[in-house]
């Protein structure tokens, strides 16, 4: 890097100049490149020794780069667009530009000093013998905005990216090398350690290790791609049993994945939610074995009573198949809520039962038929034909990115119910009817009020 | 002599009445009288032998005779493929053997299962209670001779309401010298499993088998016990802790292979690999009050050590005391006093 610093000492004597800091206009002309020239040094200087400055190898490279750097400085380029940007930003922040100054003094300080080591070690060192007029020349009109916006932060950043020096230097690849030799090594300890058995799950099966892992994945669909916003969390008590009963729909059950991901990311206690899954999805290869992972249960009653009496936070869709493998035309249309088993099981248990309403999962596949014939043949509950399923195959599977709701309702408390509720089979009926009204009254006020499908 | 409780034990020539005979011995109150078709190889010593088939017709006077108070019922041929000799051996000799008990007034039964009678289904329960109805695969054999036992012991059990039925379904027993699916599943290096599968699954370790056993001839415990660890656990964990290579094989492909004749791809028929089959506790706990001392871990690394041991200097080799091992019985024997612990302050209070 020492080659830098016969440039930096050329900078130098025409920052020296009295009116280097008035001339603000002229900064429309400072490239990029050339900030990188004068930037390095002023770092690089208290590192290097002086004797290697002279050199007259390096100072022909240091011409070359030199040389390079002002052809790509025509004053046409687009990099010129850009910098008003850094001079409002500059004149409207004063703390930038108080540390813009210091930088900036700090620069032409270390430039002197170099001067000064120089002149002692070589009394007949002059500046102009190392630097060509011409570069000089340039560097002179461009040197007192260089000076003065060396140290902007923005600038900085920029020169960073355009010029990687640190690549170069040892320690940095040293240290890469050290980092990529620890992932490795974590990694390889972490399989190990799996394919030893040295993990824990819980009595359901549940992997913290494997949720860790695919939680990323999850985040991305609620942050980035459905954009999921949620709310009535204060709704979800910090501990104690509770069933929240939502809405299915969207043909794969990522509704469900998305209400447990908000409440593990958003919800102060970050409870875990157990989700009860149909019959059908432990026939299937890879889900089973994922949804049992990640703390999801089969869905049936001795299941879901035990999750709850082991005060769980449990998910039900009641409405099973007929809600997740709606046609689109049905969309937000409830189906019908089984048979009351979980109101049945909330009772028993006096867990209170919390309606959720997921509005823009019915969006992400449009199914326009389902095929009877297909589905016996595949073994398939539902078959959705849609635009794109079965004729793009994977690709197909790939859900439309909509914007999503989820809103948590006003818990129903079941524990003002006398003890053995749970065999009055009228008040089952009732309350599945109570609970699925709610629901679908919150996704009607959510729908009156999105504008917008993907936008929300 | 006279004071004494009869015990008769039923296969003393096979692993399971050998090992139950001779802890029996220990208890200085019990007559253990061993029963077998055959002569048993390892001598239990002072064993009181009898050689008779359990289908002679002569059994009434022979337990009238001895005035057997507790029949531990272990003889069972385990044949993979529905065998004929081995029904007739196992159902109908439990059939008959039943039936000689209510005939001659025996005070206990006791019979062992496996919570494999209820089968590995999509639709189960994760923990299945007693009373879950038996769905096991009817094309197993031995599976499907323990729900024809248990069929006989619930119509036996309701025409002697006076008998102490006590049946207990075991989990999956693992140990170094015990020979079991589970034991075979494990044997070779490598594991067929199915891909995208990995049930949970209760392992139990052979010693609690007998523990158990035992622990139900002292009690009156009626009706029918999962027994088994609480915790279960993974079947890639399973694995990984007997360092066995898993091979995934794409699950279509092994029902179809194991159709066309390759039974002996799986010890065990491939829905147990499958899907989750396993047994609430609560009963086990609370009921029968009886914890397996040895948990699913440690069970399952010693049964991996001991097959190194066997690798290395052979099937007669003696047990090789390995760190881990150690390691393992010394927290073993922390958690029984500590759970003796508990229990003793608790009788004096109800005292």
């Amino acid at each position: 890097m020492g080659q830098m610093d016969e440039l930096a000492v050329g900078i130098k004597k025409d920052a020296d100049m009295p009116d280097a800091s008035a001339n603000g206009d002229e900064m429309s002309a400072a490239p990029d490149d050339a900030v990188a020239f004068t930037d390095k040094p002023a770092r690089k200087t208290r590192k290097t020794s002086p004797a290697k400055k002279t050199t007259p190898k390096k100072a022909r490279q240091t011409k070359r780069r030199a040389r390079a750097a002002l052809r790509a400085q025509a004053p046409e380029t687009d990099v010129l667009a850009e910098l008003p940007d850094v001079q409002e930003e500059l004149d409207a922040n004063p703390e930038l530009q108080r540390r813009n100054q210091a930088l900036a003094d700090e620069l032409l300080h270390e430039v002197e000093m170099v001067i000064k080591r120089l002149m002692r070690l070589s009394p007949a060192y002059k500046t102009n013998l190392a630097v060509p007029q011409e570069v000089q020349e340039a560097l002179g009109e461009n040197a007192e905005t260089v000076a003065e916006s060396a140290g902007g932060a923005s600038m900085l950043k920029r020169l960073q990216k355009l010029l990687p020096g640190e690549m170069l230097d040892t320690d940095t690849l040293k240290g890469l090398w050290t980092m990529l030799k620890f992932t490795g090594e974590y990694q390889v300890d972490v399989l190990k350690r799996r394919m030893t058995g040295d993990y824990e799950t819980d009595e359901w099966g549940m992997d913290q290790e494997f949720i860790d892992a695919v939680r990323p994945l999850f985040d991305f669909l609620y942050n980035r791609y459905w954009r999921v916003t949620m709310t009535g969390l204060e709704n979800i008590p910090d501990e104690g049993r509770t069933l929240l009963v939502s809405n299915h729909s969207g043909q794969l059950p990522f509704d469900g994945a998305m209400i447990g991901t908000g409440i593990l990311q958003n919800h102060p206690a970050a409870r875990m939610m157990r989700a009860l899954y149909a019959n059908w999805f432990p026939t299937l290869p890879f889900v089973s074995d994922i949804l049992t992972k990640t703390g999801q249960v089969m869905a049936n009653d001795e299941n879901a009573e035990r999750l709850l009496r082991q005060d769980h936070l449990v998910a039900v869709f009641p409405e099973g198949y007929k809600g997740v493998g709606k046609l689109y035309k049905d969309r937000y249309h409830l189906a019908r809520f089984g048979r009351g088993g979980f109101v049945r099981i909330a009772l028993k248990t006096r867990a209170p039962m919390i309606p959720v309403a997921v509005v823009g999962a019915e969006e992400t596949y449009i199914s326009l038929y389902k095929s009877q014939t297909l589905a016996k043949l595949v073994g398939f509950p539902y078959f959705p034909i849609s635009p794109t399923f079965p004729w793009l195959g994977p690709l197909g599977l790939i859900p439309l990115p909509t914007k999503w709701y989820i809103d948590i309702g006003e818990p129903i408390h079941t524990d003002r119910y006398p003890e053995g509720s749970e065999n009055n089979l009228m008040l089952i009926s009732q309350l599945t009817d109570q609970v699925r009204d709610t629901v679908q009254k919150m996704i009607n006020d959510r729908l009156r009020m999105r504008k917008s499908i993907f936008m929300g | 002599m006279a004071e004494k409780r009869v015990i008769v034990v039923t296969g003393v020539a096979g692993y399971w009445g050998n090992r139950v005979a001779a802890r029996l011995r220990d208890h200085d109150d019990v007559h253990v009288i061993g029963i077998d078709s055959e002569t048993p190889q390892e001598n239990v010593d002072g064993l009181d032998f009898v050689q008779a088939d359990l289908r002679n017709p002569l059994l009434v006077d022979f337990l009238q005779e001895e005035q057997v108070e507790t029949i531990i019922h272990l003889k069972f041929r385990e044949t993979l493929m529905p065998s004929e000799s081995a029904f007739e051996e196992n159902v109908m000799g439990t059939a008959k053997l039943l039936g000689a008990c209510g005939e001659a007034g025996v005070k206990r039964v006791i019979l062992k299962s496996s919570l494999m009678v209820y089968g590995a289904r999509p639709d189960n329960p994760m923990f299945l209670r007693e009373d879950h109805p038996h769905n096991g695969p009817k094309k197993c054999g031995y599976i499907r001779d323990w729900i024809e036992i248990e069929k006989y012991a619930e119509s036996f059990h309701d025409q002697n309401p006076d008998t102490i039925l006590t049946i207990l379904r075991f989990g999956h027993i693992v140990g170094p010298k015990a020979d079991t699916p589970m034991t075979r599943f494990l044997r070779d290096e490598e594991a067929i499993t199915l891909l995208g599968f990995d049930p949970m699954m209760q392992v139990i370790h052979e010693d609690d088998v007998v523990g158990a056993l035992v622990h139900a001839a002292q009690g009156e415990y009626r009706g029918a016990f999962n027994v088994a660890p609480e915790k279960g656990m993974p079947l890639w964990k399973t694995l990984g802790l007997a360092s066995k290579l898993p091979i995934p094989i794409l699950h279509p492909l092994a029902y179809w292979s194991v159709s066309l004749g390759g039974a002996r791809l799986a010890p065990m028929p491939l829905d147990y690999l499958r899907f989750p089959c396993m047994g609430d506790m609560t009963r086990m706990r609370d009921v029968l009050q009886f914890t397996p001392q040895y948990t699913p871990e440690e069970t399952v690394r010693e049964f991996s050590a001991q097959q190194r041991v066997r690798k290395l200097f052979g099937k007669k080799s003696r047990e090789l005391f390995e760190q881990d091992r150690l390691r393992d019985t010394i927290q073993r024997r922390k958690r029984l006093r500590e759970r003796e612990g508990e229990r003793k302050p608790a009788r004096h209070k109800s005292a």
